[in-house]
């Protein structure tokens, strides 16, 4: 374990030491990000102004939402760049490169890609929503709330991790993986921001069975807020974020394992 | 005598290609029912290797060399056969195995573009759990011996191509590993640059002992650095042995190279074939067959019968020889 | 212009060569319209109309930004690519005008997008929604012509930020930030009914409500009489102004690159 934390900092350590060569460019695209994420929430703050709620959510019950989004995928960028770009990894061979190293693939994997400027921009919006509303949304924040909230993050990393990873696993079949990938990585993510409830049955099971960013931010923010919307769901989807991470995780560790062996007799 | 490091028994490996079928149809086929054909990339290759031999793997495009190398580092694993490797099946025992082992792909950079040599050092000290005391010694000797000290703390981006590659080979070597495998270690860099690569690689082999397996496409590699030689042709192994007994043993025709002070008007002697060399007409190549005439009385009888001002016997061209060994013009076992 | 037009062409016949990326740039058309339909449906609660919009005023203000953004999906990093490949030097040597070139290739795909992309995306998408017929012929002649100009003002406004490239290493920050404001300000994710005034009074003296806006107005038949002329102007005006912009900053951005010997 600790030469594994090592390794992340050696790693991390020659990431920020790229980004610091450029260092005005850096915070420009962290800014881009930033603006660029927040800008559906600020289209959102507007609209509200007139319209007061969307399904009976305010503002600041939104931003709160949004702010388990960004937080989690802010951290989650840290740790699994290189399945989200697993793609190329494998169409430019650099995986061959992994492999002729002493460590566990999916280990050098996760520690050696950070994308610090979409972290930064991601972490600081998720914070910034944060910090805004979560005094103005009614939780009470005592060590149950606290704990409650922490361990959904964890969960929230857990599972979009586990949807890269399968979704890493896939480009090891289909080398051209582009498309889909713009539809989870974008559209999905971009459903998955506001209160589910506002879609069609269609999408909800999507977002809650599929590929289940509901279990990110809707299910853990409607334990603490307790929005009337979720009467339509079951109760005890409020409480299974973890397990639903972890047992996902497994599969698409299984699966992962199961591609890489098919990589290892099909080559590229 | 050395042991053997490297064992390798009849290896093949099959790969299964998708038939690209066009047009709408058969985009849609693709997906629902593609069709497969078979190539052996690897058709039951055998070899073994000593501790501290050094081997070139030369062979055309698409030949099966890199297929091989890969399943030597444990990459790719065989359909069939055997490899064993310093006590370890690469395939199988990827991390404990890879731990003794050192590649270089010429060209795919393990060392960070924007970062210098001794940044991306680092974090390879890390991955290989490189002892301190080991790290600071070898960084130490490669940065002498492979003249790194000038831009060790330089970005990447700013380096040569030969320099670059300078620093990726001594990226592949700090944790001492026992077996090196270059694949495509001079390509694209310059002829000063390539030969202080060759030096270095052969002084190495030499003091450290390490097994080396080169790929290249530059047979000056081979000749300046390998004493044995494996050629791949079509996923069969062609030829296993030395250079030199390649040039002794399959290649009859030699050539002399004559320059005569007065240019006779015929030059008649059996069993040779006299050509111009460019525009200097006062130089003939004299080609001859080594099983048919000795180099002493064509010799002899050159001097003898006409006035020459200078006179050599030219090796044989490898390139040429390995470009008619793919063809099959030269039959070599 | 014919040799313009092969730029135009090549474009789009490459982009029929990818089917799957087709059919999934279809899926995502789709999916980034139903998103904010979702939202205004569940804004809507039901109701009617707010403040004298209808929802499916709202749908159809959706529809069309979408596909002027289709028609826009450019490449917007290929000044930057060719500056630091160093290729720009062989490029202007070339006996085309070079910014032509860019702006019909831009062109190439857009079209392909409309065509391809936007069109079955607006048929799959009224399955569903309810879209507002145009205001008649002539309403949907003027919108086809604002259109044009909203895409030429939007090209140049793009053009304007990619000549950045000259003097910085890195424009894509610069970019992500000007489609935001781009997309915010000119109802592309906000229709701007809905904006607050104060905002809209800011809006005014910029270009940007020109692009999406103007055309979703004359569709919808909301501008009368010399309100249309006011209009077309301002999209006429801003396109002047841009031009101007761009050509200063294009020229100023060569001469750094002559005397820095590319």
């Amino acid at each position: 374990m600790k030469d594994i934390v090592s390794l992340f900092f050696a790693y991390a350590k020659s990431g920020i030491k790229t980004r610091f060569q450029y260092k005005l460019d850096s915070v420009v695209s962290s800014f881009a990000v930033f603006f660029r994420e927040a800008a559906g929430i600020i289209a959102m703050y507007f609209a509200l102004l007139k319209f007061d709620t969307i399904n009976n959510w305010n503002i600041n019950e939104l931003m709160f939402l949004f702010s388990l989004i960004f937080i989690t995928y802010g951290i989650f960028i840290v740790f699994f760049m290189a399945l989200r770009d697993f793609s190329d990894w494998i169409k430019h061979g650099d995986i061959d490169r992994v492999m002729v190293r002493p460590r566990g693939i999916l280990t050098q994997l996760v520690l050696c890609g950070a994308d610090w400027l979409a972290s930064l921009g991601h972490g600081t919006l998720g914070i910034t929503l944060f910090i805004l509303s979560a005094n103005n949304v009614g939780v009470e924040w005592n060590a149950a709330t606290i704990l409650y909230y922490v361990i959904s993050i964890a969960s929230g990393v857990l599972i979009q991790g586990a949807v890269f990873l399968f979704f890493s696993a896939i480009s090891i079949y289909f080398i051209e993986t582009q498309s889909l990938k713009e539809i989870m990585y974008w559209n999905l993510r971009k459903f998955a921001g506001y209160p589910i409830s506002i879609y069609n049955k269609f999408i909800q099971s999507l977002l809650i069975f599929v590929v289940p960013f509901a279990f990110v931010n809707y299910f853990p923010a409607q334990f603490l807020l307790r929005k009337p919307d979720m009467s339509t769901y079951p109760e005890w989807f409020m409480y299974i974020s973890p397990f639903v991470g972890i047992i996902l995780y497994i599969i698409a560790y299984f699966f992962w394992k199961f591609s890489m062996r098919y990589y290892k007799s099909t080559g590229n | 005598m050395s042991k053997t490091i490297i064992d390798v028994q009849n290896i093949s490996k099959i790969f299964k290609i998708t038939k690209r079928k066009t047009g709408f149809k058969g985009a849609l086929a693709n997906i629902f029912h593609p069709e497969h054909e078979y190539k052996k990339a690897v058709n039951d290759i055998s070899f073994n290797i000593k501790e501290g031999e050094m081997v070139g793997f030369i062979g055309p495009n698409g030949a099966g060399k890199s297929t091989t190398v890969k399943m030597l580092s444990g990459i790719l694993y065989p359909d069939s056969g055997n490899i064993n490797i310093s006590g370890y099946i690469p395939h199988k025992q990827r991390k404990e195995y890879v731990a003794n082992i050192g590649v270089v792909f010429g060209q795919k950079s393990q060392i960070s573009w924007d970062l210098s040599p001794l940044d991306s050092y680092e974090v390879i000290k890390h991955i290989y759990k490189i002892p301190d005391k080991k790290y600071k010694e070898n960084i130490e000797r490669f940065t002498e011996l492979l003249d790194m000290r000038k831009f060790i703390n330089q970005p990447v981006r700013q380096l040569s191509l030969g320099q670059r590659m300078r620093a990726d080979i001594a990226a592949a070597l700090l944790h001492s590993p026992k077996i090196v495998f270059f694949d495509e270690p001079t390509i694209g860099i310059d002829v000063v640059g390539k030969e202080k690569i060759r030096s270095f690689i052969k002084t190495l082999n030499k003091t450290d002992n390490i097994t080396m397996i080169f790929t290249t496409h530059d047979m000056q590699d081979i000749e300046k650095t390998c004493e044995r030689l494996i050629i791949i042709d079509d996923g069969k192994k062609l030829y296993d042995g030395s250079l030199d007994a390649i040039k002794s043993n399959y290649v009859s025709s030699r050539i002399i190279e004559a320059e005569f002070e007065q240019l006779p008007e015929k030059i008649d002697i059996p069993y040779v074939t006299v050509s111009d060399v460019d525009k200097n007409r006062m130089k003939k190549v004299i080609t001859f067959d080594t099983g048919k005439t000795s180099i002493n009385s064509l010799m002899s009888t050159l001097l003898n019968n006409y006035s020459i001002k200078d006179i050599s016997v030219k090796e044989p061209e490898i390139d040429a020889i390995i470009s008619d060994i793919y063809q099959g013009k030269i039959i070599v076992h | 212009m014919s040799t313009y037009i092969q730029f135009a062409a090549i474009k789009f016949r490459n982009n029929m060569a990818y089917r799957f990326e087709y059919i999934m740039g279809i899926l995502n058309t789709v999916l980034s319209f139903l998103v904010y339909w979702c939202i205004y449906k569940a804004l809507y609660g039901g109701a009617n109309e707010i403040d004298g919009i209808t929802f499916s005023m709202v749908t159809t203000n959706f529809i069309i930004s979408l596909g002027l953004t289709n028609a826009f999906s450019k490449n917007e990093m290929f000044l930057q690519d060719k500056i630091k490949q160093g290729t720009i030097a062989n490029e202007l040597l070339k006996p085309v005008n070079f910014k032509f070139r860019m702006l019909f290739e831009d062109l190439g795909d857009g079209f392909f997008k409309v065509v391809f992309n936007f069109l079955p995306a607006v048929i799959i998408a009224m399955l569903f929604t309810e879209m507002m017929p145009p205001a008649g012929i002539f309403g949907f002649v003027l919108c086809l012509v604002s259109a044009v100009l909203g895409y030429i003002v939007l090209w140049y406004i793009s053009f304007i930020v990619q000549t950045l490239a000259f003097w910085l290493f890195n424009v894509w920050g610069l970019i992500t930030i000007k489609n935001v404001i781009v997309n915010i300000f000119s109802g592309a994710l906000l229709p701007l009914w809905f904006m607050p005034q104060p905002v809209l009074n800011i809006i005014k003296f910029t270009p940007f409500d020109s692009i999406f806006f103007t055309p979703v107005q004359l569709y919808l038949g909301q501008l009368q009489g010399y309100e249309i002329l006011l209009n077309f102007g301002r999209q006429v005006l801003w396109i002047a102004i841009l031009y101007f912009i761009g050509e200063l900053l294009w020229n100023k951005g060569i001469k750094r690159l002559i005397v820095q010997g590319g």
